[in-house]
């Protein structure tokens, strides 16, 4: 369930620890960038079904930013890890 | 009319509550505690923690990776001295946090179950062992919940919020008789 979020500096907390930020998955792009990239970034979202990583922000506990990766249709969640150590994919250019 | 210490108001009991001695489940609220805040340098985490760990009087709390409170119930050192100790150490920023949080412990036979209406993390032993501390929501409230023995907690919460905080947890700890005093009387 998505609502027990196993921190992984804390342990397992209730789902009101956290505040959600949004979509890990998007890269930013660099700051010289075409206007078109970052409105792309900004403003165009994926609101895709299923298996999504997101930012949590775990303001109850330790305070690091998460990236969890869930289920948003059946609240199953996969995994939890410390946005530091979140795999940056290839920088976007 | 003077006043000596055996006058006693016929309402005394009425306002102050007629409850003078601690039950079994208890709150103690110490009045004048010593809570510094660390947070270590990135890479000086496990020099830092070391130092802390080994300091006499002060228990040491976790909050997150590299941060820390350092906490002396009985506040018998002077914050200044203590920060000067840790400053002279370097790799780690040390700010004086006595006055901005209040320390109670909550201990007693029913410590879980009143615990367990305030928070919504596991304390079961196996899970969260004595000496063990982390950051949680109790009540609420951003506190920091410490584990001092198999039925007693510490508690440390920001003071604009102790009172709430407080208050619900004795009223979660009534159907336990769940007492309060100040430590040391
Ligand atoms: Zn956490």
């Amino acid at each position: 369930m998505a609502s027990l979020i196993t921190c992984p500096h804390c342990g397992t907390r209730p789902k009101e620890e956290f505040a959600i930020r949004g979509d890990a998955e998007p890269r930013r792009p660099s700051a010289g960038d075409r206007d078109e990239a970052w409105l792309g970034y900004v403003y165009t979202r994926d609101n895709r079904k299923g298996r999504i990583h997101e930012y949590w922000h775990h303001a109850g506990g330790c305070r690091r930013w998460l990236v969890v990766e869930r289920d948003n249709l059946t609240h199953a969640v996969y995994g939890v890890t410390d946005a530091a150590q979140f795999p940056k994919a290839e920088a976007a250019e | 009319m003077t006043l000596h210490f055996l006058h006693r108001h016929v309402l005394e009991d009425h306002l102050a509550g007629f409850e003078t001695r601690p039950n079994p489940n208890h709150v103690t609220v110490y009045r004048r505690p010593l809570i510094l805040s660390v947070l270590a340098h990135a890479g000086q985490e496990a020099a830092v923690f070391a130092h802390l760990a080994g300091m006499p009087g002060m228990d040491v709390r976790v909050c997150g990776p590299g941060e820390w409170m350092i906490v002396s119930a009985a506040g018998s050192r002077r914050a200044e001295e203590v920060a000067e100790e840790l400053g002279a150490l370097g790799g780690a920023s040390v700010i004086d946090q006595s006055d901005g949080k209040v320390l109670l412990s909550i201990g007693g036979p029913s410590v879980r179950k009143i615990l367990a209406k305030c928070l919504a993390v596991d304390l079961h032993p196996d899970v969260f062992a004595e000496g063990q501390s982390a950051n949680m929501l109790c009540c609420h409230v951003a506190a920091n919940l410490a584990r001092t023995g198999l039925e007693m907690f510490e508690i440390t919460v920001p003071r604009s919020l102790a009172g709430s905080v407080f208050e619900e947890l004795m009223e979660m700890g009534r159907e336990f008789a769940l007492t309060a005093s100040f430590s040391g009387g």
